[in-house]
């Protein structure tokens, strides 16, 4: 009896790992090869433009990266960047999902509105949006986006303005993606739960912060973690548009310029990996906060 | 009373200007669309006084037509049309890819749980962390080892990556939620394993495969990098790929109808699926339980 339990459940472990196969494959033809080949040259001297073979060099790259100063400074507005776009599409996206948590008329226009910013493609919007801030011609409206774009790029340093209207799109896109993912998780709680805090807590802020947060913590920790991996997306897609011309201050487009531009892939490969342990450990955290709660095979 | 009447007042201030700073973009982008050349230049930037759709036929004239000229510079057309199928092939393609994918993995770890499970899915989740600036270098020796360069089949193969870790993740979270006896009931009367999972666990899970297949169409539409990096030739680009071709001195108004063409039936799509986009969201996270 036992042995024939062990043996369905030795088949169940094999049809699992066949099931799983095709999501791994994937993963790994995408994503394994490129990873290995990037480590792996992050510790040589790789070029395109070089004749002979590429060169181990051991630390060397990322040596060299730590002990730049423009490192640091790429490294704090990346970061900067990622807490400050995050922060604005938590605060605005859970600004969307209590003003939609209950019911009234309108309610589902107001919702669609919330939803479109994500729903409509950004890799024509982002187009559209660079296009509009930074207009090629005269248009009707180019004098004005030309006059922001003298005054911030004067008060700010020349590229301000490139980055910054970026950055606004990035926030404007990410908060409809989180205010509807919250919405989802405030659908989740059951309203009498509502009903309960509102007759025991005093205000609507300490409901707010000692109900609604805690409930709501799986889909924040996703959303966070999302945003954070994310946020960098739009800068690139810019980047690709204007065929490098625009350098972002932060260490993706850095990256891609010494790839690309200058044709040292050692060093851009380091200069890429060097986030990575930022990151997992953001993840590693926020694993604890959104993992699926253990429950016991029943 | 007073106090009511005055949160009532808040709530539709802040819900309106919620819906301007939501729709603001969106409107702009589809008003200079339907503008004039003339109009574009010397008319008002927020509204259109002469509505016209000839930018939008001008995309489709047929490859190889000029049409027309600005100072001396020609005006080349562009392929829009297979532009078009193209979206239309790698976009439909990447979803039903990555949905059967996604499906399989997450049974597997929902339901079988093969030894490990929790660090499977969590270790599929973290490829998310894995930087994408400068992969596509090296993403490059594998596509032409494949032989596929400048072919559409690359997207096809590199796009589901991008949404996979989050569908596997929703749809296992969702699996795992549902009891057990759910299946073990038909299993007990004799059938299957394969038909247990179509006739009870496909259906069941209908909201959550709506709100996977909502959430990888948002995700490979906002991509740019990829597609203008692998496709080439313009009778083989997608849309945004083609668009970022253009001319832009030249052709402002046609790119910006094209920009429209490409995300009004997206953003309908999703639109008619939004409710159930929410819901599946929910249902994975929570319910079953």
């Amino acid at each position: 009896m036992r042995s024939r339990a062990g043996a369905r459940r030795r088949r169940e472990v094999g049809l699992a790992y066949l099931l799983l196969a095709p999501a791994v494959v994937l993963l790994g033809a995408v994503l394994a090869y490129p990873l290995a080949w990037e480590v792996w040259a992050s510790f040589t001297g790789l070029s395109p433009l070089q004749e002979s073979g590429p060169a181990f060099v051991g630390f060397e790259n990322y040596r060299l990266q730590l002990a730049s100063p423009q490192f640091w400074l790429a490294a704090a507005i990346t970061v900067a960047h990622a807490v400050v776009t995050t922060a604005a599409k938590l605060a605005i996206g859970t600004g969307f999902a209590l003003l939609l948590a209950r019911p009234f008329r309108g309610r589902a226009v107001v919702f669609l509105a919330v939803f479109l910013p994500w729903a409509y493609p950004a890799s024509v919007s982002v187009i559209g949006w660079y296009w509009t801030l930074s207009p090629p011609i005269t248009t009707s409206y180019s004098v004005f986006m030309g006059n922001l774009k003298n005054a911030v790029d004067g008060a700010l340093g020349s590229g301000a303005w490139a980055f910054l209207s970026v950055t606004l799109f990035n926030i404007w896109r990410g908060s409809s993606f989180i205010g509807v993912l919250l919405l989802a998780g405030i659908n989740a709680i059951p309203p009498e739960l509502f009903e309960y805090a509102t007759l025991e807590c005093g205000s609507a802020r300490q409901r707010f912060w000692s109900v609604t947060v805690p409930l709501l913590r799986p889909f924040l920790a996703l959303s966070v973690f999302l945003s954070l991996t994310t946020g960098f997306a739009d800068l690139a897609n810019v980047w690709m548009l204007t065929a490098g011309r625009i350098v972002f201050p932060v260490i993706g487009t850095q990256a891609y310029w010494l790839a690309i531009g200058a044709g040292q892939f050692g060093p851009a490969s380091a200069l890429s990996l060097l986030l990575v342990p930022l990151l997992l450990a953001a993840l590693l955290l926020l694993f604890r906060l959104f993992d699926a709660p253990e429950r016991e095979p029943a | 009373m007073r106090r009511r009447a005055r949160r009532r007042f808040w709530h539709r201030a802040l819900t309106g200007l919620a819906v301007v700073y939501c729709l603001f973009p969106i409107y702009f982008v589809l008003v200079q669309s339907l503008k004039t050349a003339e109009e574009d230049v010397f008319g008002y930037p927020l509204i259109v006084l002469h509505p016209t759709l000839e930018n939008f036929e001008e995309l489709f004239v047929p490859s190889g037509q000029p049409r027309g000229f600005v100072g001396t510079v020609l005006r080349r057309s562009y392929p829009f049309f297979v532009w078009l199928e193209n979206t239309i092939v790698v976009f439909s393609g990447t979803v039903v890819l990555t949905l059967a994918v996604a499906l399989a993995a997450a049974y597997a770890l929902g339901r079988l749980r093969p030894p490990g499970y929790r660090w499977w899915r969590r270790v599929i989740f973290a490829t998310y962390v894995i930087p994408q600036t400068i992969l596509f270098v090296p993403l490059y020796h594998v596509v032409n080892a494949l032989g596929l360069d400048d072919n559409l089949l690359v997207l096809v193969l590199v796009y589901p990556t991008t949404a996979l870790p989050f569908c596997v993740w929703m749809l296992s979270a969702y699996f795992q939620h549902l009891p057990r006896e759910i299946e073990e009931a038909a299993l007990i009367e004799g059938a299957g394993r394969a038909t247990a999972f179509f006739r009870i666990l496909l259906p069941l899970s209908r909201p959550v495969l709506v709100a996977a297949a909502i959430f990888t169409l948002g995700t490979i539409a906002s991509d740019f990098t990829i597609a203008s990096v692998f496709l080439l030739s313009d009778i083989n680009q997608t849309i945004p790929a083609g668009l970022g071709t253009m001319e832009v001195a030249l052709d402002e108004l046609l790119a910006v109808a094209g920009i429209n063409l490409m995300a009004i039936p997206i953003v309908l799509i999703s639109a008619c699926f939004a409710r159930g986009y929410v819901r599946g969201l929910t249902a994975a996270m929570v319910e079953g339980a």
